[in-house]
C-alpha cells in the first residue's frame, strides 16, 4: 500500500469535510426558514463528523490526534480546496456551492466503497447515507430557485458562474494520482469530475440555469497543496478560538 | 335603554360589526409529518412545517422530525389535502357519524385515527373509496380501531410524499443520534467533577 498517496487523499478529503462543515455551522440562526437553518445545522454536524472519521484513520496511519490535526495547523498546512473555505456571502452562493460540493464529495465516497484499503471503504459507505440528504436537499433548492421567478434564476446563475470555477478545484490533480488509480484506493480525480458534470448538466438541465461548455471554465487550483484564498486563516482563527486560549485543556 | 356597563356584554357588540379584513399571511403554505420510528409502530403524525412545495416540506421534515432518534422513513401530505373530522363527544365514536358507504372502492385513502385528546394521530390503514367520507364509512369496517376514535383524518394515497425504500439509507447512518442529545455531553457532571476540584 502506498501509504503517502493514501495519507495525501485522506487529508484532502478530511479538510474539505472540515471546512464545508464550520461554513455550513455559519448559517445557524440566519436561515431563510426555521427549518432551512436546522437543515444546515445538521449538514455542518454530518461534514464535521465525517472530518473527524477521517483524522481518525490518519490517526491510525500514524498522524497526530484529529483536535490537534483540526485546530493547530495554519492555513498553509490544509489541504481543503478553495471552493470550501470561500465566505458563504448570499444564500444563493451558499446554496450552489452546497450542490456543486456535495454532488462531488457524494460521488467521490460513493467510488471509495469500492476502495482496496478497507477503513476507508467502510466509512465512505457510511457517508454516502448520510450525503445522499445532502444531496437531495441542494438538488430541490435548485431545481426550485433555479427555476422561478426572474431575479432568483438571474441570482441562481451569477452564483453558478461564480463558482464554477472553484468547484472544478475540488478535482485538483494529486501528484500520487497514477498510484491511486493503479493500487485501487480511489479511482481518480479525473474519473470522478466526469460523473460529477454528468449530474450537474443533469440538474441544472431540469432548470432556467446555463451550463457554460466545461472546457471552457478555467479551475482554481492551489488548494490541495496549501496555497489558499485570504479567506482560509481568519476561519481558522475563529474554528480554533475557544481550543487555543486553554492550550492543553480538557475537553 | 340604560347603557349597560358589564364590560363581558359591551364587548357582544362587537360580535355584530364586521371584522376588519385580515390582512394575507407572508407565510409559505403548511404541511403534516407523519414518522414511522421502529418497524412494529404505525406511522405517527409527529408535527407540521411550511413549505414551498410536496417535495421541499419532504426535504425539510426530514430534519425537522428525524435528526435525532431512529427512523425507518417519513410521510408528508400538506396540510389542506387531509379531510379532518370533528372531534366526537365524549365516549362516542367518530365512526358514528360516517355510516354510509356507497361503494369501496375507487381512490386509495391513508386513515389516521386519534384515540385520546393530547396524543398524535397514529396510521389506521388504507381503504379505496370515491371520497373521504366514504373512505371513512368504508374504514368504520375495514379497520381496526382497540377503541372509540376521538378524531380521524383522511388523505389520498397519491397526495403523500413518502420516503422510498431507497431512500432509507437516509436514516440508517447512525440510528441513535446521540450526539444531537445535550443529555450525551454530560456536562452537569463536567461541572461537579471541577468543582470538586476548586473546593
Amino acid at each position: 500500500m502506498n501509504t503517502t498517496a493514501l495519507k495525501e487523499l485522506l487529508y484532502k478529503m478530511a479538510d474539505d469535510q472540515l471546512i464545508m462543515g464550520h461554513r455550513s455551522s455559519e448559517w445557524i440562526g440566519l436561515g431563510p426558514l426555521l427549518e432551512e437553518d436546522i437543515a444546515f445545522a445538521s449538514k455542518a454536524q454530518d461534514k464535521v463528523g465525517q472530518s473527524l472519521a477521517l483524522y481518525q484513520l490518519l490517526e491510525e496511519l500514524g498522524e497526530a490526534d484529529p483536535d490537534t490535526v483540526a485546530f493547530s495547523r495554519p492555513a498553509a498546512k490544509f489541504h481543503n480546496s478553495i471552493f470550501t473555505e470561500l465566505p458563504n456571502e448570499e444564500f444563493d452562493f451558499s446554496i450552489m456551492r452546497h450542490f456543486l460540493f456535495d454532488t462531488a464529495e457524494y460521488y467521490r465516497f460513493e467510488l471509495l466503497s469500492d476502495s482496496t484499503y478497507e477503513p476507508l471503504q467502510q466509512v465512505a459507505r457510511k457517508f454516502t447515507g448520510e450525503i445522499r440528504y445532502h444531496i437531495l436537499h441542494a438538488n430541490e433548492w435548485i431545481k426550485e430557485l433555479g427555476d422561478s421567478t426572474e431575479e432568483a434564476i438571474a441570482r441562481m446563475q451569477s452564483a453558478l458562474d461564480k463558482a464554477l470555477p472553484y468547484a472544478l478545484g475540488v478535482f485538483e490533480p494529486s501528484p500520487y494520482e497514477q498510484k491511486l488509480i493503479d493500487s485501487g484506493l480511489f479511482a481518480g480525480e479525473q474519473a470522478l469530475q466526469n460523473i460529477w458534470q454528468d449530474k450537474i448538466s443533469e440538474i441544472i438541465g431540469q432548470t432556467a440555469l446555463r451550463l457554460p461548455a466545461w472546457e471552457s471554465i478555467e479551475p482554481v487550483y492551489g488548494g490541495r497543496a496549501g496555497h489558499h484564498s485570504e479567506h482560509l486563516q481568519p476561519l481558522l482563527d475563529e474554528m480554533g478560538q475557544v481550543i487555543n486560549s486553554e492550550p492543553g485543556a480538557e475537553w | 335603554m340604560d347603557k349597560i356597563l358589564d364590560p363581558r356584554l359591551q364587548r357582544l357588540t362587537l360580535i355584530n360589526e364586521p371584522l376588519p379584513a385580515k390582512p394575507e399571511l407572508d407565510q409559505l403554505p403548511t404541511f403534516e409529518v407523519f414518522v414511522k420510528s421502529r418497524a412494529a409502530r404505525p406511522w405517527r403524525h409527529e408535527g407540521s412545517l411550511h413549505a414551498s412545495t410536496l417535495e421541499m416540506a419532504f426535504v425539510f421534515a426530514k430534519e425537522q422530525y428525524s435528526r435525532r432518534g431512529t427512523c425507518l422513513g417519513i410521510w408528508v401530505i400538506a396540510t389542506h389535502d387531509l379531510f379532518v373530522t370533528d372531534y366526537a363527544d365524549n365516549q362516542t365514536d367518530i365512526y358514528d357519524q360516517f355510516t354510509e358507504a356507497p361503494g369501496c372502492s375507487g381512490e386509495a385513502w391513508e386513515v389516521f385515527h386519534m384515540y385520546k385528546r393530547g396524543t398524535q394521530h397514529t396510521h389506521a390503514g388504507q381503504v379505496s373509496a370515491p371520497t373521504p367520507q366514504a373512505a371513512l364509512a368504508c374504514a368504520r369496517n375495514a379497520l381496526e380501531r382497540p377503541r372509540p376514535v376521538l378524531n380521524a383524518w383522511v388523505g389520498a394515497a397519491g397526495k403523500f410524499r413518502k420516503s422510498t425504500p431507497e431512500e432509507e439509507a437516509m436514516w440508517q447512518t447512525t440510528p441513535e443520534k446521540l450526539f444531537r442529545e445535550a443529555i450525551d455531553y454530560k456536562t452537569n457532571e463536567k461541572i461537579k467533577a471541577f468543582k470538586a476540584t476548586q473546593s
